[in-house]
């Protein structure tokens, strides 16, 4: 059985960097890491109360139900 | 002589139906406006003075005939530069713009000419609609006419800075985190961003679909509650556009409002200036003089809200400019193409987490935060009108804070899909600012009721540049 060819440039073992396809300077990349990051640690604390059946399409359906025109 | 530029585009549409000015004085006269407006503020993206005046003549002629249809024969407006108009390409504020001519009209902008108000220009807006403040890298940043150093507020820049100014009564706008709001509280006017989904977004460029709202700023509250009559109500070409019954808003403008429950929620109004606050508890006097009545509420933690927006918006913004933002990314502005990038970085995971969360707190903002109330009063920017220079920070390390800080007010309701109403604050002699009063779902015409009542006590006023000695050095 042939053997694929090794991988070309790089590390294949490591992590490839979230967005590498974006040309961004490294302190930017950081930032945005960190912003995003931020972020995340709330969805992480909403996700714990949110049922399983919580679904995208409840933000219509409540506005709609709820309407007072 | 009729002083065009301070009526309502409904007081207006009246004189030219009863032949006092005719659209194509009227016309004339707008554009005359409107560029001496363009050299103070920088609104104009595009100028269409002879389009504009062969539809006033023609307006003429309809209404000479008795053949003229709508309830805005032959008004001339403007509108920011993000809607698909047959054989035209829209900016976008963008250097990358749509690559062809639009097929067809935006479903708002064929519902505006079914209602016979001509089109004199585009204008100016934030680079793809992703800003605050009115700072476009591309094209050049608004400047605010009352005072040409101070921002307008974003994105829909060019629309507030021209109805302020009084070149033109109304036009559209969008909001996806502030957008209507920032400017009409900056140039010190109104709007209406309705609930989500009561007007139609088909032909209108895309920020964040989950989010965007079409609305419209004006000097008068009667505009507000005109336009969104019929702009609003169902559309085949956007399948998020509601059915929900669209009411006569205008026959509803004197509905009472003595006895209404205006919400205050002590402790997200607490982290604004306190001048910002100030002007909250003024306003909620006067509001107080027409009969409403103030109670407390507590909205859901509003970081909480913020950081679900950013994570509906971020994504969703950035995937719509995934594909520019590899291949011609120097063609973003510094500011835009930062603020685009970060969306990459958040996983989808989190993304579905805050889309699969939006209707559980939307229930418990009505089912809490409503419940003992009508309305909910919030500022609309947490500090006073800042400068130009202070908010340009370009794609630099304080972007998120500064942006952010901006939109601190604004960006969480869009999460909610709430309507809000914004209101200039009375302006003795300072520059503006506005507040926002939040309604339940499909509520506009209470909001409009409101405003109008309000405006009652504290008149639209036509915007002129101020001295520094005349509203202070401390603001």
């Amino acid at each position: 059985m042939a053997r694929s060819p090794a991988p070309q440039g790089g590390n294949p073992s490591a992590p490839e960097e979230p967005a590498a396809y974006l040309d961004m300077p490294a302190d930017r990349r950081a930032a945005a890491k960190a912003h995003a990051a931020s972020l995340s640690r709330t969805a992480g604390k909403v996700a714990l109360e949110l049922p399983l059946a919580a679904d995208v399409d409840d933000f219509r359906r409540v506005l709609n139900t709820e309407a007072r025109p | 002589m009729i002083d065009l530029a301070g009526l309502s585009a409904r007081a207006l549409a009246k004189a030219i139906r009863d032949r006092k000015v005719s659209s194509t004085d009227a016309t004339q006269a707008a554009l005359e406006r409107l560029r001496a407006c363009h050299e103070l503020t920088h609104c104009v993206i595009t100028l269409e003075a002879d389009e504009a005046l062969a539809a006033a003549k023609a307006a003429d002629a309809a209404i000479a005939a008795g053949r003229a249809r709508g309830p805005l024969a032959g008004v001339p407006l403007a509108h920011k530069d993000m809607f698909d108009r047959k054989g035209k390409i829209a900016s976008w504020g963008a250097r990358i713009r749509a690559e062809h001519p639009a097929h067809e009209d935006a479903t708002v902008i064929a519902r505006y000419k079914a209602s016979g108000a001509l089109q004199m220009a585009a204008l100016h807006m934030t680079e793809f609609a992703f800003g605050p403040t009115g700072h476009n890298y591309v094209l050049g940043h608004a400047r605010n006419p009352w005072d040409p150093t101070r921002i307008t507020g974003g994105s829909s820049a060019g629309t507030a800075a021209s109805v302020a100014y009084g070149a033109i009564p109304a036009g559209l706008g969008s909001d996806t985190g502030g957008s209507l709001r920032l400017p009409a509280a900056c140039c010190g006017v109104t709007s209406i961003k309705p609930t989500w989904g009561r007007v139609s977004r088909a032909g209108a460029m895309p920020l964040a679909p989950a989010l965007d709202t079409i609305g419209v700023i004006a000097r008068h509250v009667e505009d507000l509650a005109l336009m969104l009559g019929f702009l609003a109500g169902p559309d085949p070409r956007d399948p998020a556009a509601s059915a929900v019954p669209v009411p006569d808003y205008l026959a509803r403008l004197d509905d009472p409002v003595k006895g209404l429950r205006v919400g205050v929620d002590a402790t997200v109004i607490g982290d604004a200036h306190a001048d910002v606050q100030g002007m909250v508890d003024q306003v909620l006097g006067i509001l107080g003089k027409l009969g409403l009545r103030r109670a407390a509420c507590r909205f859901p933690d509003w970081q909480t809200l913020d950081h679900l927006v950013q994570l509906v918006q971020l994504p969703d913004a950035s995937a719509a400019h995934a594909a520019y933002l590899r291949t011609r990314p120097s063609d973003y502005g510094p500011q835009v193409r930062s603020r685009l990038e970060v969306g990459h970085f958040i996983p989808a995971v989190d993304h579905m987490t805050a889309l699969r969360a939006r209707g559980t707190f939307v229930k418990r903002t009505l089912d809490d935060t409503f419940k003992d109330i009508d309305i909910a009063i919030l500022p609309v920017l947490a500090d006073p009108l800042p400068t130009i220079a202070e908010l340009d920070v370009a794609g630099g390390p304080s972007l998120q804070a500064a942006m952010g800080r901006v939109v601190k007010y604004t960006r969480p309701v869009n999460y909610l899909g709430l309507p809000t109403l914004t209101l200039p604050i009375p302006r003795s002699s300072g520059l503006p600012n506005g507040i926002q009063l939040v309604g339940r779902p499909f509520s506009e015409a209470q909001l409009f009721a409101i405003g109008q009542a309000y405006q009652r006590e504290v008149p639209p006023e036509i915007a002129r540049p101020l001295t520094q000695a005349s509203y202070g050095a401390s603001v």
